[in-house]
């Protein structure tokens, strides 16, 4: 029933609005004037499918549906091509490089120091800063190393020409009425570069009763001239505990604890007996190469064995100079340096890569 | 310590390897430097064919241990053996009477023989031993030549050999003077007069001074104490009799003395680290031992053994409860007992407690119980210590602020494609000077080089020297920060971050839009710096010596002077090896200033705003030395609390604009929080504005 008078008339009616309808929202319209399952014409006529003779309602039902169909398309295929004419025009060649962000590296020397600051956090330590310019009193004649003793020979020092003051230090502490009460917080006249983060350790117990748990991160120097192993300016951090009843396995497994961390749980330790004027017992400790996984190499100079640090218990004449009972108080310290673990946890042969800001160096640490 | 495994077992029965040996006393406090194997290829060496030198590092506190016997005390205690000890004449029989027998001769003290002895100085020398013997000098025996060879010792003559071997061997130094060269058959053990002078064994004069002491004849002195002998009294060909000394000095002033004339010598090495008073004279009794055996001399018999105040050892107490209090772990008593009675000391059962133990005069070292908890420890193993963790007793308090700080910054400037630089802490004086005024410098006293010299007063010139070894390695495009210290006389130590930025502001894209770094991006780095710090910096025209003009200005917050930047002059970037025309910028920031400015407490939020904001743009004709922050105070102070920010999004000079004149756009954002603004506010806002342009510079509104 194809020339119903009723549908040609719904369909003129589409054709006659179909052609205004250049909108979204006008097509929309359309399609619900039409298409609506309430309200549609489309429904309208179908809904008259039952005052029709019985053998006249496929006939009518199909040309119905067939119109429905015929708007159906027209709408969708409008609203294609209108979409079409609002995509922005010309496209690109997504072969092409992207725009890199820049970003800058953290120093390799810098990523040791957070590791160490991070796995020394972690086990409840205090991490501070001390001054890298001190005085005699601080770097050596209260660690058990009074003027003309041989063990200053060690540690080459640089002196100054005239007194400087230092930098500050513990202004955390001195806040808010914590536990410190006579702050010592600046060398007033500092006369060398501190050879090793172990003044801190004498500001520190000078300054604050035991029990003690830090960490001292920061530069030192010496004298030494610029070569393959050697820097005149190297980075270092102390580390010291003093309380009741610490002992040299705390030391061990304390060590232990931190070799794990930063190269990897298969990592061995050793401790070697060793001469310190600050620490009796001493001990330098040894990981195992990890280039040949302790069997022997040239890394290693085929013992097995790489020296990484300096340690032992507190000397109970450095206790003595902090006024701290030397008979009541046990502690540990180690001093470590940063550029030897740069050097093995990276494959770094030379000192100098760490202090020449080579930005083919520095690239290839991950951003 | 160069030491012969032959050498060692003329006081050892160690059956263990070369390797051996040193791998186990790299664990006992000796660390092995060095192992050699030597094969002994002459027939009439008496020693064992297959031998070894092993370099041992003796520690600065261990003088006892810098000879074969020290080391052989040591090896005997590690692998549990018996320690042979040299032995007069008569009083043992199975000896050998060769080479390596460990003979001593029987010396009679005497208060004086055919040489006199005197000391002047009793608390610079505790002890002077001087034996007179009769000699042929000669080359001495293949043996005794190899064994110092071996040792890294010259061989001289068989007199001084002798001497050298009995160095080597007990560790103590001794001296021979040709006794026809000895004024008055005196020895005197004095300070020297000021103004004395002589010629030492290594052909040098040395001028000497009142705190030095020497040894003189009854005229001059003849060797400096501890540190060198005389060439003047030397042992030459033709010496028929010598004066042998075997003394022990003062370790301060022979360390003293060493350092002031700068002459280390292996005597003075032992003699400044301590040496045992009770060995001159066995010391002596070796080597005239030794003259006899190699056929070099005789000893007349006697010797004359100056040691007025006897020193007597040291007893110490050491407790059971502070080994283990010490150590994380009880060593058996048996291995407490059997360590420290075979390294020479003395144990006394005294309490329940522990023991009383006597210390062998030659351990220096061993002044107090934790000394003797040591020695324990060493030769029990730090191998059998347990892994133990200390307990943590009490809330860690908080960490140094500026360490966050510091990482924080590091964040900032990495995203800002910075990279990190780490540059030492003192530089050249030229390279700080524009940095500094002269006094503002503090030099260091004995700089390793000039490149050293310096204390750095700012972070940038070794910045800039980073930038420029950059530069020469095809790096165009250099960004560099460091977050360090910097030292000048009047302010100390304080903590900077500096920046350094030359080359292209963008990385270079195929699509173009490259252009070099101007003021304008440093300035933008300096500002988020400030962000990061918390911090709202401006900046402010400051002529600074080593900037460009016209491009060098101040870094302020909150009024306050905390950094500087600019672009820096062709003539320092030359300085620091970069291409003049090379545009550097730099900036540095003083972190202990904005550390004081910046707000302790948290942040607060603001409300987000409820009604809508208001744009207007406006350009206008201005003098182009105008600042735009000039412009921006006038437009803020005639504007009501509603505009609530001004951005200049144009600024234009040239066609169209006269001469000295610029065009600047302003947006000006208006809101208030109460309302919506009318047209009507706004309106009125913006006449108000420009009335107030017009009337304080002569704007003109275009």
């Amino acid at each position: 029933m194809p020339d119903n008078p009723a549908i040609q008339g719904v369909r003129e009616a589409f054709l006659a609005q179909f052609p205004a309808a250049s909108s979204d929202q006008a097509l929309k319209a359309l399609h619900d004037a039409f298409l609506s399952r309430k309200s549609g014409q489309l429904t309208a006529l179908m809904k008259t499918l039952s005052t029709l003779a019985p053998e006249e309602r496929r006939d009518f039902g199909q040309a119905v549906n067939t119109l429905k169909t015929e708007i159906e398309t027209a709408i969708d295929e409008k609203r294609a091509a209108l979409e079409a004419t609002r995509q922005p025009s010309g496209g690109v060649d997504v072969t092409l490089p992207g725009r890199t962000l820049p970003m800058g590296r953290i120093h390799p020397l810098m990523r040791v120091r957070r590791d160490v600051e991070d796995i020394f956090t972690h086990m409840g330590y205090e991490i501070l800063e001390g001054p890298e310019v001190e005085d005699d009193f601080h770097n050596f004649e209260a660690l058990n190393m009074p003027p003309d003793h041989p063990a200053r020979d060690m540690q080459d020092t640089l002196y100054l020409d005239a007194p400087v003051a230092g930098g500050t230090w513990g202004a955390h502490r001195f806040e808010g009425g914590q536990r410190g009460t006579v702050p010592e917080a600046q060398v007033r006249a500092a006369t060398l570069l501190r050879t090793h983060t172990s003044a801190m350790q004498i500001r520190y117990m000078k300054t604050f009763p035991p029990p003690v748990r830090i960490i001292v991160p920061g530069r030192v120097y010496r004298r030494d001239n610029l070569d393959r192993s050697h820097t005149p300016m190297f980075q270092q951090f102390e580390g010291l505990v003093v309380g009741e009843g610490i002992t040299l396995a705390d030391l061990k497994g304390t060590l232990e604890a931190m070799m794990r961390a930063l190269f990897g749980e298969g990592v061995k330790v050793r401790l070697r007996p060793s001469f310190f004027p600050y620490t009796e017992p001493s001990a330098e400790v040894d990981v195992s190469c990890r280039a040949c996984g302790g069997s022997g190499c040239g890394t290693c100079k085929q013992t097995g064995w790489l020296e990484i640090l300096g340690s032992g218990m507190v000397h109970p004449a450095v206790f003595e100079a902090v006024g701290y009972d030397p008979d009541k108080y046990t502690g540990f310290a180690f001093g470590m340096g940063m550029e030897r673990v740069a050097m093995l946890r990276y494959g770094v042969d030379d000192i100098r890569l760490f202090y020449e800001n080579d930005l083919r160096f520095l690239e290839q640490f991950p951003v | 310590m160069r030491v012969l495994v032959s050498w060692l077992r003329d006081f050892v029965d160690v059956t263990a390897s070369p390797d051996e040996i040193a791998k186990t006393m790299s664990v006992r406090g000796f660390a092995v430097e060095g192992l050699e194997h030597i094969d002994w290829s002459s027939p009439e060496s008496n020693i064992a064919k297959a031998d070894a030198v092993i370099d041992f590092e003796v520690t600065g506190n261990r003088p006892d241990c810098m000879s074969v016997m020290g080391m052989a005390r040591e090896i005997a205690t590690a692998f549990n053996l018996p320690m042979r000890r040299p032995v007069a004449r008569g009083k043992s029989s199975g000896e050998e009477e060769d080479g390596s027998s460990l003979r001593l001769a029987s010396l009679k003290a005497v208060e004086k023989s055919d040489i006199d002895v005197i000391i002047e100085n009793g608390d610079l020398c505790p002890r002077y031993a001087g034996a007179v013997a009769d000699v042929t000098v000669g080359p001495s025996p293949g043996w005794m030549q190899a064994r110092l060879q071996a040792s890294g010792v010259r061989p001289i003559s068989n007199i001084v050999d002798v001497t050298n071997y009995v160095l080597l061997e007990m560790g103590q130094p001794m001296h021979a003077f040709d006794f026809s060269k000895l004024e008055g058959a005196q020895i005197r053990v004095r300070t020297a007069a000021s103004g004395e002078s002589m010629t030492t064994l290594d052909g040098e004069k040395r001028e000497l001074t009142d705190d030095m002491l020497v040894i003189a004849d009854a005229q001059r002195p003849v060797a400096v104490a501890g540190v060198m002998g005389g060439a003047a009294s030397e042992v030459a060909d033709g010496t028929t009799v010598i004066v042998l000394e075997s003394a022990c000095f003062n370790p301060l002033s022979v360390r003293r003395t060493s350092r002031k004339l700068m002459l280390k010598t292996e005597a003075s090495m032992r003699f400044e680290r301590g040496l045992d008073p009770r060995l001159p004279v066995t010391a002596m009794e070796r080597a005239c031992a030794l003259l006899e055996t190699i056929g070099a001399g005789k000893a007349r018999a006697t010797v004359v053994d100056r040691y007025p105040q006897r020193i007597e050892p040291l007893t110490l107490k050491l407790r059971r409860s502070k080994i283990s209090g010490l150590l994380g772990t009880s060593v058996p008593e048996g291995d407490v007992k059997r360590i420290l009675e075979s390294l020479g000391f003395t144990l006394r059962e005294a309490t329940e407690s522990g023991w009383d133990v006597t210390v062998p005069t030659r351990r220096v070292d061993v002044t107090r119980e934790v000394d003797l908890i040591e020695e324990v420890a060493r030769h029990y193993g730090f191998d059998k210590l347990p892994s133990t963790f200390p307990a943590l007793t009490f809330a860690p308090p908080p960490n140094d602020p500026r360490i966050g700080r510091a990482r924080h910054l590091r964040t900032v400037m990495t995203a800002a494609g910075f990279s990190e630089a780490m540059t030492f802490g003192f530089v050249a004086s030229a390279a700080a000077a524009p940095f500094a005024s002269e006094g503002e410098l503090a030099p260091i006293a004995n700089p390793l080089s000039e490149n050293f010299a310096v204390l750095r007063p700012s972070a940038l010139p070794s910045l800039v020297d980073a930038v420029a070894h950059n530069r020469r390695r095809e790096q165009r495009d250099v960004r560099l920060f460091e977050v360090g210290n910097r030292f000048t006389r009047s302010t100390g130590e304080r903590r900077s971050i500096a920046c350094a930025w030359t080359g292209a502001a963008s990385l270079e894209h195929w699509s173009g839009g490259a252009r070099d770094v101007d003021f304008f991006d440093m300035k933008g780095i300096v500002e988020r710096v400030g962000e990061a710090l918390r911090l709202e910096v401006t900046t402010d025209t400051r002529r600074e010596n080593w900037l460009v003009p016209g491009r060098s200005a101040a870094v302020l917050a909150r009024g306050e002077r905390i950094g500087v930047m600019g672009q820096l002059t062709p003539a320092i970037a030359e300085a620091h090896g970069l291409p003049a025309n090379d545009a550097v910028y730099v900036a540095e920031i003083d972190l202990d200033a904005a550390e004081n400015l910046a707000p302790k407490e948290d942040m607060r939020i603001e409300a987000l705003p409820r009604y809508p904001s208001v744009t207007r743009d406006i350009s206008i004709l201005i003098d182009a030395a105008l600042s735009a922050d000039a412009v921006r105070a006038t437009a803020r102070a005639a504007a009501p609390p509603t505009l609530v920010q001004i951005r200049e999004f144009d600024r234009y000079q040239g066609k169209g604009i006269p001469e000295g004149k610029v065009s600047l756009s302003l947006r000006l954002t208006f809101r208030a929080s109460d309302r919506t603004l009318t047209d009507a506010e706004v309106h009125s806002a913006m006449e108000a504005i420009v009335a107030a342009l017009i009337e304080r510079h002569g704007a003109v509104q275009r």
